[in-house]
């Protein structure tokens, strides 16, 4: 019986994983192949659309732009958003309801919606439609950022550490640095992680703000579409590498943090 | 000499007062336990007193110097929370060693003062564990640890034990009274556990609905409740009003309208001089070197109890005659 029950629990795990795996491990070989059409198998193998990737400056600079503007908009969260979901939850937390109606926002609004709203409001304004596109990515990143950090501090209960601290003679500034903002690392990085790769992959936004002018990887992507399924590929598997080797960063970083809860 | 003072401590919170105009004093070197029920303002007259809430009104000070507008951190209040409130990224050493390096002792000094709390606390051997790697016993250990090393004039323990099973729990009981003594700290202890309160105190304060009740040596809140709460809060007293008192002891008067008696007041062999109450026995409980049973007897419930012995067979169902000195029918307010 015991044999029994391992067999289905295998067998729905393995389906699971290649539910999984299928298309990625699908779009590898396709990016690979010189053509697959009409063929089970690859008709042959190449390295010759991540040469002409990869020889292609219009590609690194798009690539570049999106690393800047998801880096950006994460960072900017990171340094706002940390202090303050802290002050609240600390001195404020009657101010959660608000920040949780925001957070309601961000979800209820479609993107083609957000996006017209920008334009209108900002297209004539003089900002720079990259920096309202950060302004956006910031909002929209919100909810990660907020609950990531908000459950951090409860599961080190956060209130009793700032005040075991202070009793101790730290100031507040201190106690935050040496206390709590250590023990919160892995949650934040976590947020951070999952903030910036929404981001990277974010197409809806960009596409209508900055689209022409500030081509991004999405928007370069999109276009490659329509040109070569084998380089849009290439282009997939790079990004998937990306995000794999930024998961394994953080996997690392937050491993090595002894004695964190 | 009075080291600590406080004086008509008020605390509001939406309107409604937990605490009503509180006084209470400490000697140096005394320990005070506040006890109470959930509810009562314990805790938040300790908190009070850290300097983690402010109050409506009200004066702290401590040796004569008024503390009440100061912050925690310049109170030189070591404190023990209920959680411990350990720190989790840094080793037990580290943990001990942060409120020394917040008064930038230099490296010399701390290490020398860590060790000595580290013996004291017999932590030996646990300096680089984390938090997380110890039991409940030793992680109060290292808050208690912590919060002394600084040398601070009051020590504030908020329910520290109440995590702790019962073995573990007295153990540190002794432990903490006997680093208390040590040290001579002048220390406030918040509980709910009257046993606790009563192993570990010189004085107890006994708070209810924001008042104190009763303040006292264990001595004299065991044995001199004043008022009904006391009575029934502090152990398991028996209450009873002057009517049922005099049915169970054959019509001796009784002029005062409540009355406690202690349930260990009760003698099964007859003395002289002694009030007699006979009743039939009902819910015996063995409670390892206490019986414990009620004894029913014209419509009202009498607890008692009695040392274990084996020659003396307690059984349900039976009659039984109890006496009582009328020194031990305590007058209530």
């Amino acid at each position: 019986m015991k044999v029994k029950r391992s067999f289905y629990h295998y067998l729905t795990i393995g389906a699971v994983l290649l539910y999984l795996i299928v298309p990625l491990l699908g779009t590898l070989i396709y990016s690979f192949s010189t053509q697959w059409h009409k063929t089970i198998l690859p008709e042959g193998l190449t390295f010759q659309w991540y040469k002409e990737l990869f020889g292609d400056s219009v590609f690194l600079k798009a690539m570049g732009r999106s690393l800047i503007l998801s880096f950006g908009a994460t960072v900017l969260s990171l340094v706002i958003m940390v202090p303050t979901i802290f002050s609240i939850v600390m001195y404020a937390p009657r101010l959660e309801k608000f920040i949780q109606s925001l957070i309601v926002m961000t979800y209820a609004m479609p993107g083609v919606i957000i996006a017209v709203g920008l334009i209108r409001a900002y297209s004539n304004s003089g900002i720079s439609m990259v920096v309202v596109t950060v302004g956006a990515y910031f909002v929209g990143i919100l909810p990660y950022m907020y609950q990531g950090t908000r459950n951090s501090l409860r599961n080190i209960h956060a209130v009793s550490l700032m005040e075991a601290a202070e009793i101790l003679g730290a100031g507040q500034f201190t106690a935050f640095m040496k206390v709590i903002l250590p023990n919160i690392m892995t949650g934040i990085l976590v947020s951070s992680l999952l903030s910036f790769s929404i981001l990277f992959g974010e197409f809806v936004l960009v596409n209508l703000l900055i689209g022409g002018s500030f081509e991004t990887i999405q928007v370069f992507l999109y276009k490659k579409l329509n040109v070569s399924g084998h380089i849009a590929s290439a282009i997939v598997v790079c990004y998937f590498i990306l995000i794999c080797i930024l998961s394994v960063v953080i996997v690392k970083v937050t491993r090595s943090k002894k004695g964190t809860v | 000499m009075t080291y600590v003072t406080i004086e008509k401590i008020n605390k509001a919170f939406k309107g409604q007062t937990v605490l009503h105009d509180i006084n209470l004093s400490l000697k140096q070197g005394e320990f005070v336990t506040l006890l109470g029920p959930s509810g009562c303002g314990k805790t938040t007259l300790l908190r009070i007193l850290a300097g983690l809430i402010d109050p409506e009104h009200g004066v702290i000070k401590i040796e004569g110097k008024d503390v009440t507008k100061l912050k925690a951190k310049d109170r030189q209040i070591g404190m023990v929370f209920q959680s411990y409130a350990l720190f989790p990224n840094m080793t037990v050493a580290e943990n001990i060693a942060f409120g020394l390096k917040m008064k930038k002792l230099d490296k010399a000094a701390i290490q020398k003062k860590v060790a000595r709390m580290v013996e004291l606390t017999g932590l030996s051997g646990k300096e680089n564990s984390y938090p997380r790697e110890l039991s409940g016993g030793q992680q109060q250990r290292v808050a208690l640890a912590r919060s002394i090393v600084t040398g601070p004039k009051v020590l504030l323990l908020d329910e520290p034990l109440s995590a702790l099973d019962a073995q573990i729990r007295k153990n540190l009981q002794k432990q903490l009274r006997a680093i208390q003594k040590e040290l001579n700290m002048t220390t406030v202890l918040v509980t709910h556990d009257q046993e606790e309160a009563m192993a570990v105190s010189d004085r107890i304060y006994i708070l209810n609905e924001g008042y104190i009740a009763q303040s006292g040596t264990p001595h004299e809140i065991y044995t001199k409740p004043v008022n009904e709460f006391v009575a029934r809060f502090i152990g398991n007293y028996n209450v009873f009003n002057g009517e049922e008192l005099s049915l169970l002891t054959q019509g001796t008067e009784f002029p005062h309208k409540l009355y406690a008696v202690r349930p260990e007041a009760f003698s099964s062999q007859m003395i002289d001089n002694y009030l007699e109450i006979i009743g039939k026995v009902d819910k015996v409980m063995m409670l390892g070197n206490v019986t414990r049973y009620e004894l029913f007897s014209k419509g009202v419930s009498v607890t008692a109890e009695h040392l274990h012995k084996s020659n003396e067979d307690i059984q349900e169902g039976t009659l039984k005659t109890l006496y009582i000195d009328k020194k031990d029918v305590i007058p209530l307010a």
